[in-house]
């Protein structure tokens, strides 16, 4: 019988392992550095095919009557608004007094490549809002929408006139696409959008990774080099350890919605012309009545303010506002600046309105 | 005389430093070329060449690797995507086990658990004062955030399946 031990990564002669040992990170700690990602505490409420709707434990005695239903990007993990405890815009919202559910869209299979925005808008975040509602026992909630998870909160609260939406806030959510001029350039005439989608059904993680880099080319290495001026720091080599994660760690794009936001969205920019249908149905943003917040970034290059500032411009709500914020697109929620900048403001705006 | 401590000037850490803050001036220029059209034009066609390309080569490694007796990439995305399907039959028994708790919770065979929904804002304190402060641009219609009048507490029983005791906490 063999005696030998089966090799731990730990132990494997690895250059990086061994120049973070020599700057005193223990080698322990480097496979463990990021460590589990959202893991707030949460039940699974509702399900179908790939969605999946939590509803988070409530961390204070006494909660807000109005439920917060969080709406998350379709291109990107949730668990960027719930990194690690400290660092966790659901724990945040939690801790003072919020009941937080969360959809996850999920990981797209080849099967769901038809999936469009009718399916998420007219069908599947309704019946999510059913769900919220019918588990919190309220008549109405709250929308927060991050990134195109604004998008479509935006289009599914404009499209429903009657949609019980007391409060809409939105995360640096694009509405025109003039203001995305790379991505418009690059998904113009000469990209093969359907052969894309032949190839593959979906649009593959990498490919959207690719993209989003590619709006910041030189991102990536200057994020290296600092993070090698402070290779000292465990807490800033975790943080961006658990960055770096979830950077790499992008979702297909479902063939049928990324099909209609090229043609629809990034080419003939509808929304802000008033001329979108989906399901046969106008979106008009001046239909938007709610109260309504939008968070922005001013060093946003994915969703820059020129492609989010006509939100609040058009929406038809007394009540709104947009605030931007230093920092940018992921800094916006998550990170020390998150933190101290866009966390309170969103608990200022929200609390008094969810009584 | 001050001697200059050498052992504490790193030029490697200088030449990162710099990186970092030209990081933005580069990217910029390089996206400004990205999107011009004449760049952006042969750059799409580009990418669909290389896809087309990438396709062959998959179909050439495919048949390599099966003749070697080794998973292909498209046999390991066939188990991730029979794993996302297991995944998902997990979610939806989680799914129904809630409602099978909020069930017994109707019918007060297992104790509520939410907290009571009577929670109002505290004035504005110091975590919203800096949130404010932070704010480089506040815009548009109304003075911010005046408290809404609360809505009213629904009459009828909205939700069907609710313990009597979370009614009456509402």
């Amino acid at each position: 019988m063999s005696t030998a031990q089966p090799a731990r990564a730990g132990v494997l002669p690895n250059p990086v392992q061994q120049a973070l040992e020599r700057m005193g990170l223990p080698a322990e700690d480097f496979s463990t550095m990021a460590g589990p990602l959202g893991v707030t505490p949460r039940h699974t409420i509702h399900a179908e095919g790939t969605l999946k709707l939590h509803h988070y434990l409530p961390q204070a005695d006494e909660l807000y009557r109005v439920p917060v239903l969080v709406v998350t990007s379709l291109v990107n993990q949730p668990y960027i608004l719930d990194l690690v405890p400290g660092q966790s815009l659901v724990e945040f919202l939690l801790k003072q007094g919020f009941d937080v559910y969360m959809i996850e869209w999920g990981r797209p299979r080849r099967e769901h490549r038809d999936l469009t925005l009718e399916d998420h808008v007219l069908g599947r975040l309704p019946r999510c809002v059913e769900r919220v509602l019918e588990h919190s026992g309220q008549r109405e909630l709250s929308l927060l929408g991050y990134c195109i998870g604004g998008l479509l909160s935006v289009l599914y609260t404009a499209l429903h006139a009657d949609a019980p939406v007391r409060n809409l806030v939105c995360m640096a959510a694009p509405v025109n696409s003039d203001g995305l001029e790379s991505l418009k350039a690059w998904m113009g005439e000469p990209f093969d959008a359907e052969g894309l989608l032949a190839q593959h059904g979906n649009v593959p993680g990498d490919w959207v990774q690719n993209a989003l880099r590619a709006l910041r080319p030189f991102g990536k290495v200057a994020g290296a080099a600092g993070l090698l001026n402070q290779i000292d720091r465990p807490e800033v080599v975790r943080s961006h350890l658990r960055m770096g994660k979830w950077e790499s760690d992008n979702l297909p794009f479902p063939g049928g919605v990324f099909r209609q936001m090229v043609r629809d969205f990034l080419r003939g920019n509808r929304l802000v012309q008033g001329t979108w249908e989906i399901g046969g149905r106008r979106v008009d943003l001046g239909a938007l009545r709610q109260p309504l917040l939008h968070l922005l970034a001013q060093d946003d290059h994915i969703t820059p303010h020129a492609s989010s500032r006509d939100l609040v411009r058009l929406a038809g709500s007394a009540d709104k506002q947009e605030i931007v914020l230093k920092g940018g697109h992921v800094g916006l929620v998550a990170g020390r600046g998150a933190e101290l900048r866009m966390w309170p403001a969103l608990e200022a705006w929200l609390a008094p309105r969810s009584v | 005389m001050e001697t200059v401590d050498w052992n504490a000037v790193n030029p490697l850490a200088l030449w990162r430093d710099w990186i970092v803050k030209s990081e933005a001036q580069w990217s910029q220029g390089l996206s400004e070329l990205m999107k011009d059209e004449r760049f952006s034009g042969p750059m799409g066609r580009q990418v669909d060449e290389l896809r087309m390309m990438q396709r062959q080569f998959a179909e050439v490694a495919q048949a390599s690797l099966a003749a070697a007796n080794l998973p292909s990439r498209s046999d390991l995305e066939a188990l991730d995507e029979r794993m996302g399907r297991l995944e998902d039959g997990l979610a939806q028994v989680a799914a129904a086990v809630s409602r099978l708790q909020q069930a017994l919770e109707a019918r007060q065979v297992v104790a509520p658990t939410a907290p009571v929904r009577t929670r109002k804002p505290a004035s504005a304190g110091p975590a919203a004062a800096e949130g404010a402060k932070a704010a480089t641009r506040a815009a548009t219609a109304p003075a911010p955030a005046p408290a809404p009048a609360p809505a009213p507490a629904p009459a009828a029983d909205p939700a069907p399946g609710r313990t009597p005791t979370r009614k009456a906490r509402r």
